[in-house]
């Protein structure tokens, strides 16, 4: 069995992004840049469905610039086998990528696709559901749960208040939620195997996408400064500023 | 109210508190074996405040003891004799910044997390670093001298200090340095009250010199099949990048911190590990990181080893060094931070090691510590058939046999958690008697009165 795990190189999860001073974006200038944390558990899960015995092959896909081979070393000594960058400068959106997406799946022919829910850069939580249906793909969202058997996938997913399972049949579309598991560190002599492992680069051209973005970003602003706390005397006063300036009691 | 607290009520009015829970609280440090018992705990907001409090002190022949965030690990902070103490809570202020100069002026009472915070806020980099660095002040950091994790690469507080406002004992004001990089106008008093611990006077301004950010930290943690192989990691990682951080940590200690919940870095078991840091900044780098390490395992000095891709992961990993203390407290442990010239370290761990053995065969010691440094935190866990009195009298052996040794090494007996009161005893495991009586001197000129957090570091009585 065959897997494909998009991943997406973005801003270190624990960086402060600043705001750049024309709010035209944020601050990419000497920024640790990182795999995306849900990408982190999709490779995660891909190599225990693999060290289980279900899956045979785990290729890990990105689509950016080149900087982003650098993400597709760490999934390779993670425990994909290979890696495909469909190398671009354009600031991929959500859509372009699923299309992309689509044009792999058709060549490689996975039995399944896992990706990270969403990406803390764009926060958007589409490429996943948007790949499925135009791959014609059954979709388990924000999984907490995976079991993979007699041609079907059991995904637990993680709703408003509970959780939900639901049983698709492959070839399926699976988007990991937090809780799926603890991914592991890459170890140095995996790290080592994992330069000697293929990377093919290729271009939208090839897959007759394009990245062009039909979006334009207007403006980045940072969130509101809150305004500093204040110092109480009594209990009384508290009370008083709660009922009165605050107006919560 | 006492007479003391009496005396000082006028100058500082609510700011003298003299409460039990506020005397609880500032009197004791992270030592806890002295029962505190202040008169009074002052909070004083500007300099003049600190030297009316200082003259009022000589007149009457008041101790006062330094307080800073109370984070210490010798007592120094400790007021367990009627002493009134002073606390820097309320001067804790940043008074200037300089970006040409990447110099800043800060209080005592500065947080030392506050002060690396402003300095990322301003994209530079207040090096000092350890576990404590949320409580622990400026003033405090200074009266200690602190080191912590980074000191391969930056050096002790000692470092980063380019000035200093001190009220002496004697109540007057210094203005140390002022900040400047080069300065040859003869005797440097700055650096005698660097580590002082509060025993000259009070610190009440520092200059402090900024870093720029370092980038791309990377951690690496591997596993080490004994001490000399972890030595030899250091060595050859040495030779050809600039570490950040190089700690080493026992099975046991490892052990520990898993049991604790801290992810396990790999399967494979080692004697020791080693976490280095680095700046990743290029892919040469990068490379000769990745060289090394195949160089180490091909000589059989490394067994495995991860590396970090992310801050998040780089975190994570330094959690399975910070958190050992955190994780062995419930073994009330008896702990011990030495030092010895790099080199030595080996032999000196090994003669510890079996002379504790012998005697205590029961005895878990739990190695740890900034070893790039010579720095080592020997920590030996309580083994559950043994009560505490017993086996802290016990300890009181083992403390006499490792301080030989250490004499033995020209090593130090507190690398870098001061002397305070609990080392005081064994200060001349360190320091010759004319060494000693030299440091009487020097406090008598500073504090003639012997007002300044006496009975810390040193005593006076054999010199008066
Ligand atoms: C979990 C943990 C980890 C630690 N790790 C490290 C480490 O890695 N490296 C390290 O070096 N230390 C470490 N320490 C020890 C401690 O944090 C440091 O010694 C720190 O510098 C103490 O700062 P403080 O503000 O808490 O000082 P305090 O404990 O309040 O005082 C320390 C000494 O300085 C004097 N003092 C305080 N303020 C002034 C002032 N304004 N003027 C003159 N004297 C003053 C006091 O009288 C006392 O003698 C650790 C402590 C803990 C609890
Ligand atoms: C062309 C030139 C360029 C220079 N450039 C620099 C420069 O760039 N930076 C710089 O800092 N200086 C510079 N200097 C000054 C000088 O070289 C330094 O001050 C140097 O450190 C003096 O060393 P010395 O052995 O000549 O000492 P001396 O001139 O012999 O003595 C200097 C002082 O040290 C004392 N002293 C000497 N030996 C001992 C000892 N064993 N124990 C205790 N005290 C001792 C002496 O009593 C005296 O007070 C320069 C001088 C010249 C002529």
């Amino acid at each position: 069995m065959k897997v494909l795990v998009p991943i997406k190189r973005v801003v270190d999860y624990n960086v402060k992004v600043r705001v750049k001073a024309d709010n035209s974006g944020v601050d990419l200038a000497n920024v640790k840049m990182a795999m995306n944390p849900f990408c982190e558990i999709a490779v995660e899960e891909a190599v225990r469905l693999k060290e289980k015995g279900v899956v045979t092959e785990i290729i890990a896909v990105t689509i950016g610039n080149k900087a982003a081979q650098e993400q597709l070393r760490t999934a390779m000594a993670l425990g994909a086998d290979r890696s495909i960058l469909v190398e671009t400068e354009e600031d991929a959106q959500p859509l372009a990528i699923a299309k992309a997406l689509k044009a792999l799946v058709d060549k490689e022919s996975p039995d399944l696709v896992i990706l990270g829910k969403q990406a803390i850069d764009g926060d958007n939580s589409q490429t996943g559901q948007m790949l499925a249906a135009l791959a014609g793909m059954p979709q388990g969202t924000f999984a907490s749960e995976v079991n993979v058997a007699d041609g079907k996938v059991k995904v637990t997913r993680e709703i408003d208040g509970g959780l939900q399972t639901v049983e698709l049949s492959l070839p399926a579309v699976v988007t990991t939620d937090l809780r799926l598991n603890e991914p592991r560190y890459a170890s140095l002599p995996n790290i080592m195997k994992a330069k000697k492992k293929p990377l093919e680069v290729i271009s939208a051209a090839d897959l007759g996408v394009s990245f062009a973005s039909s979006t334009k970003t207007l403006k980045v602003e940072p969130p509101a400064e809150r305004s500093a706390g204040i110092k109480v005397a009594s209990v009384a006063e508290l009370v008083e500023k709660l009922k009165n300036e605050a107006k919560v009691i | 109210m006492s007479d003391t607290a009496a005396l000082f009520q006028p100058l500082l009015g609510n700011r003298c508190l003299t409460d039990a829970e506020s005397c609880q609280r500032y009197g004791v440090d992270w030592t806890k074996v002295w029962a505190p018992a202040p008169s009074a705990v002052l909070l004083p907001e500007t300099i003049e405040e600190v030297q009316a409090i200082v003259r009022l002190a000589n007149q009457h022949r008041i101790a006062l003891v330094p307080s800073g965030g109370r984070t210490g690990l010798s007592a120094g902070a400790v007021a367990a004799d009627g002493e009134v103490v002073v606390a820097f809570d309320r001067m804790n202020k940043v008074l200037a910044f300089s970006e040409f100069d990447r110099a800043v002026t800060v209080q005592p009472g500065v947080v030392t997390q506050q002060l690396q915070e402003f300095a990322e806020e301003k994209n530079l980099f207040y090096p000092v670093d350890f576990a404590s660095a949320g409580s622990s002040q400026i003033g405090g950091n200074i009266g200690t001298n602190a080191g912590g994790i980074k000191v391969i690469r930056y050096g002790m507080t000692r470092d980063w200090i380019t000035g200093l406002k001190v009220v002496t004992g004697k109540g007057d004001l210094l203005e140390l340095n002022k900040g400047l990089v080069k300065n040859a106008t003869g005797y440097d008093f700055r650096h005698l009250f660097i580590g002082s611990e509060g025993t000259l006077g009070f610190v009440v301004e520092a200059d402090i010199q900024l870093a720029r950010q370092p980038q791309n930290l990377t951690v690496l943690v591997l596993g080490a099949p004994g001490f000399s192989e972890v030595m030899n990691v250091l060595h050859a990682f040495q030779n050809k990048l600039d570490l950040t951080a190089f700690e080493f940590f026992s099975d046991k200690a490892m052990a520990h911190v898993l049991a604790h919940g801290v992810p396990k870095p790999f399967e494979t078991e080692s004697q020791y590990y080693c976490l280095l840091e680095f700046e990743g900044v290029s892919e040469d780098v990068m490379n000769d990181a990745m060289a090394l390490f195949e160089q180490c395992v091909e000589n059989g000095w490394v067994e495995d080893g991860v590396m970090s891709q992310s801050i998040q992961q780089a975190e994570q990993l330094w959690q399975l060094r910070e958190r050992i203390s955190e994780s062995i407290s419930v073994y009330t442990p008896y702990k011990n931070d030495i030092s010895v010239t790099v080199s030595k370290v080996p032999k000196f761990v090994e003669e510890v090691d079996a002379i504790v053995q012998n005697n205590y065969p029961d005895f878990e010691i739990v190695w740890f510590g900034h070893i790039g440094d010579g720095n080592m935190h020997l920590n030996i866990l309580k083994p559950d058939a043994l009560a505490k009195e017993e086996f802290f009298s016990q300890c009181n052996n083992v403390s006499k046999w490792v301080f030989e040794i250490v004499q033995k090494y020209n090593g130090s007996i507190s690398a870098e958690h001061g002397v305070g009161r609990t080392k005081k005893p064994y200060l001349h495991y360190s320091r010759s008697a004319d060494e000693i009586a030299y440091m009487q001197a020097v406090k008598a000129v500073f504090d003639p009165n012997n007002i300044m957090n006496p009975g810390k570091l040193i005593d006076m009585e054999s010199h008066s």
